[in-house]
């Protein structure tokens, strides 16, 4: 018997009164900031614009015309996204698990650089090259050859796949990195083809992680607001109708964003648990005595992969890298001018100083949040296995399928408001990244603490340490570093936060993102170009510094 | 005199019950092993006693002091673990320091005594080394010397070689005899390993089921098990029912045992007074150097002999009938609930 099989530690250690009051704290943070707001928004789409219960969102959620095509058009995107995404992405994955791939260690830099890209920049630079003044169009159509303009939703859907394959590679490509080879071998020398070695082996073997991966990509797609609201010229999904419902200047309608945000959710949860369901029983761990070996492939199926990789990976970082070339060209005014310089740059600093400072003081603040209480959080559920504390757990999954959007209206209808009036405030802003956030830091430092072990404290207080002095002396140095490093990767992910914030700013909490957003709508491309390039810069710091504490774990970014 | 004493200790989780009413006393500086299969409760018990655990009912005394009314913290008992829990954000010095600090040692002091310490464990070499790069027989050491160090009241060790290969297990488990007894302190080690139990305790107390199944020094453990259980689990025993080989008839008798060293071969050996003999066809014949193992088959039943330093011209194929002879002296008796039967001196 083991000394980890020994369950229950009811009065193991810790201090009941302290953890039950981070128990206590842990629910009345989720209530305020999920619950409230998402009861509120589940209320107020069963209101009518006077006030009055009625189903009449609803009902025009599923007659209007514009409402039904919106809901279409989402799942069209959401599917078409996932499609190309899994397309894209296991290419990827097989290649560069499986092959001899030159410059492998750049191609997934690449890969990282497409998930963190700003949003927006993103469908702004696709734009820039294939858009109807696209450069790359304009060239083609002078040398003859038609291009149509990427406008659309095959262009949304292009967008997609080169935007949400990371989620797809990165875990697949790690599952396929596991399988044991001696399990292949064992299936070759069954006397299995090879065809048949792949469709009865390595396949279900890497499905739950490409399913994972997939619903990542789902997710997202169906979430997105930026790349639909600059491509789609008309065509309109659902969390881009949600935003003009509650943005319109004239008639906003907070009833019908609140429906429409439902809607999103109610969508996210049934792909979630559809790919729970698929993957329910697929949780393989194999033991990686005999890792499979990389083939070095020749001639024209050398050449061909690497075309595939290096198409794949450039096409996904195409956005940054475009918005890095057009922050250095010279501009007067809004206006790009031949050559390069760095006036973008110069007007950032004259006038924009305090949407950076505010980007991140916001961003800081947020992860400062994040940590303190998801890791507090993740402790209590690591630690404490009871119903209240596997509660805890599940509704912190309810984040995971809010699209930003929602938590910005939802954080509309909460705080718009006595008693607690927020809206305009950094503080609501600051809030909304964290509660979107704080699920992450919990997971991961859940993660860390299981890593650890209990025997370590129990060792530490065996040697008369109290459980407070063994916890704060061995198992806080013990994760600081997983704590830390998932910092880092929150603050990649709250400086480049748009959706949410979109609904929330005023003008003197602008962000980052939000600026980025207003500057490509008012056509000020350099502005929005250089803000991006600062936004990557300072993710590729974040995600560097994780990297260095945590080890390369590109997997650590999803 | 009873330094430990556990009494009528009782664990239940929900349905199950792991400890079912134990009760045992460990004497000043015993060397005492809990003994059993997994699952035996010798775990849940041990831990309890470091108070990582809780007893649904029961009483632990030390010393004469209540220990279930102290936090683990202040009980003041040394534990090794099984996985080593060797803190791997610390040197192995400071590992070793590491419970002399809690207890506000003055910093010459805990110098003089680590350096102490990782001498006897063998370890002074590597003290300022992180202990992620030392072999699985270093760490244990290091856990060894820190729980050592700080001179606790008991020493509690969790299986703390089972994670190591068999050549160092050898070597550790004397080492840790060794050091318990310069130090003189009581120990309570637990382990599923009867070999390894009966080569290190003072006494032992096999378990089963949550409960005791006997306590004794090893010579008692192995050579008078007091249950059938007992003698199957702690060594190899040759299982016969009452009627088989003639043997005596004896009140209450459900099944005979008798060890694998008892037999020999009736060809090489004069069969004493009192013996029985029997005559059975080889099943297998497996050479082991220092002895060889005889599996025979005689009527309906299979035993096994084991002979030791057998010639090495010995072969016996398969098939061939062979003669094999015991004493009757060397009979065990146990009765139909396997208890033990007290057989008359020469039946």
């Amino acid at each position: 018997m083991s000394a980890i099989t020994d369950a229950p530690r009811q009065r193991q250690g810790w201090q009941p009164d302290f953890w039950s009051l981070v128990a206590f704290a842990a629910w009345a943070i989720l209530i305020l900031l999920l619950l409230m707001p998402l009861s509120l928004v589940l209320v107020s789409s069963f209101r009518d614009e006077i006030g009055g219960l009625s189903l009449a969102n609803w009902q025009r959620l599923f007659t209007s015309t514009r409402y039904f095509n919106a809901f279409v058009n989402t799942l069209v995107v959401g599917f078409g996204g996932l499609a190309g995404a899994l397309l894209l992405g296991s290419v990827m994955a097989f290649c560069m698990a499986r092959l001899q791939i030159a410059g492998g260690r750049f191609v997934s830099m690449l890969a990282i650089l497409a998930l963190v890209s700003p949003p927006f920049i993103g469908a702004y630079s696709w734009i820039v090259l294939f858009g109807s003044g696209g450069i790359v169009r304009q060239t083609l159509m002078s040398w003859g050859i038609f291009m149509p303009p990427i406008y659309g939703v095959w262009g949304i859907l292009i967008v997609f796949a080169f935007k949400f394959y990371p989620y797809v590679y990165l875990l697949t490509s790690g599952a396929l990195a596991n399988i044991n080879r001696s399990l292949e071998e064992a299936a070759e020398n069954l006397g299995l083809t090879p065809f048949q070695r792949v469709m009865k082996v390595s396949f279900p073997l890497v499905l739950p992680a490409l399913s994972a991966g997939g619903l990542l990509a789902l997710i997202h797609a169906i979430a997105d607001f930026g790349t639909p609201r600059l491509l789609g010229r008309g065509y309109n999904v659902l969390a881009t109708e949600a935003y003009t419902a509650y943005s319109a200047e004239i008639g906003s309608n907070l009833g019908m964003a609140t429906t429409l945000s439902l809607a999103l959710i109610l969508l996210s949860m049934v792909f979630v648990f559809i790919q729970r369901f698929m993957s329910r029983r697929n949780v393989y761990h194999s033991n990686l005595i005999n890792r499979p070996e990389k083939v070095r492939l020749r001639g024209f199926a050398n050449v061909a992969a690497h075309a595939a990789v290096y198409f794949i990976a450039l096409g996904g970082a195409m956005p940054a890298i475009v918005a890095a070339i057009y922050s250095v060209r010279k501009t007067n005014g809004p206006v790009f001018q031949p050559g390069f310089g760095l006036e973008s740059y110069s007007r950032i600093i004259a006038t924009l100083g305090d949407v950076v400072r505010n980007s991140l003081v916001f961003s800081g603040m947020a992860v400062l949040l994040i940590v303190v209480v998801g890791t507090l959080i993740g402790c209590l559920v690591a630690r404490r296995n009871t119903v209240q504390t596997s509660l805890l757990d599940a509704t912190l999954m309810v984040p995971y399928v809010m699209p930003g959007i929602v938590v910005g209206v939802a954080f509309i209808a909460a705080f718009n408001t006595p008693p607690l009036v927020m809206t305009g405030t950094a503080t609501i802003i600051i809030l909304s990244v964290f509660i979107r956030r704080l699920p992450y830091a919990v997971r991961s430092s859940a993660a860390a603490l299981r890593q650890v072990g209990p025997s370590m404290e129990e060792a530490a207080i065996s040697l008369g340490y109290s459980p407070v002095q063994a916890f704060l002396r061995v198992t806080i140095p013990l994760i600081a570093p997983g704590i830390i490093a998932g910092a880092m990767l929150s603050f990649v992910t709250a400086i480049n936060e748009l959706s949410s914030s979109l609904v929330l700013y005023v003008g003197g909490t602008v962000t980052m993102p939000v600026k980025i957003y207003i500057a490509i709508n008012d056509g000020d491309y350099g502005t929005a170009a250089s803000l991006s390039t600062i936004l990557l810069i300072l993710s590729g710091a974040a995600i560097y510094l994780a990297f260095r504490l945590l080890g390369r774990d590109e997997r650590a970014l999803l | 005199m009873a330094y430990l004493q556990v009494d009528g200790a009782i664990k239940r989780y929900g349905a199950t019950t792991a400890l079912n009413g134990v009760s045992f006393t460990v004497g000043t500086g015993e060397f005492f092993t809990l003994l059993g299969p997994s699952g035996c409760g010798k775990t849940t018990l041990l831990r309890s006693i470091a108070g990582f655990s809780q007893l649904s009912e029961g009483r632990i005394d030390l010393d004469g002091v209540d220990l279930l009314a102290v936090p683990p913290h202040r009980r003041d008992i040394g534990m090794v673990f099984q996985d080593y829990a060797i803190f791997p954000h610390l040197t192995v010095a400071e590992n070793v320091a590491f419970g002399l600090k809690a207890r506000k040692v003055p910093a010459y002091a805990i110098r003089e005594r680590v350096a102490e310490a990782l001498t006897t464990v063998r370890l002074t070499a590597l003290a300022e080394r992180l202990p992620a790069a030392l072999s699985g027989g270093q760490q244990q050491r290091i856990g060894i010397a820190r729980a050592m160090v700080v001179k606790p009241r008991l020493l509690l060790m969790d299986e703390p070689l089972s994670n190591l290969d068999a050549k160092l297990r050898l070597d550790l488990r004397d080492e840790i005899r060794d050091i318990q007894r310069t130090i003189g302190i009581a120990a309570i080690y637990v382990t599923h390993d009867q070999e390894e139990a009966l080569a290190i305790s003072d006494r032992i107390c096999v378990m089963d089921g949550g409960r005791i199944e006997q306590i004794g020094t090893p010579q008692q453990i192995y050579g008078e098990p007091a249950t059938r259980f007992v003698a199957s689990f702690v060594g190899t025993m040759n299982l016969l029912p009452p009627s088989a080989f003639g043997l005596p008839s004896s009140g209450g008798v459900a099944h005979w045992a008798v060890r694998p060293e008892r037999l020999r071969l009736a060809e090489t050996d004069t069969p004493p007074q009192f013996s029985v003999s029997l005559t059975g066809a080889v099943e297998h014949f497996t050479y082991l150097g220092r002895e060889a193992h005889l599996t025979v088959s005689a009527q309906g039943q299979r035993l096994v002999a084991q002979i030791a330093a057998p010639p090495s011209d010995l072969s016996i194929e398969a098939g061939r009938e062979i003669k094999l002879a015991f004493d009757l002296r060397d009979l065990h008796g146990f009765d139909a609930e396997g208890r033990r039967v007290t057989i008359a001196p020469a039946a």
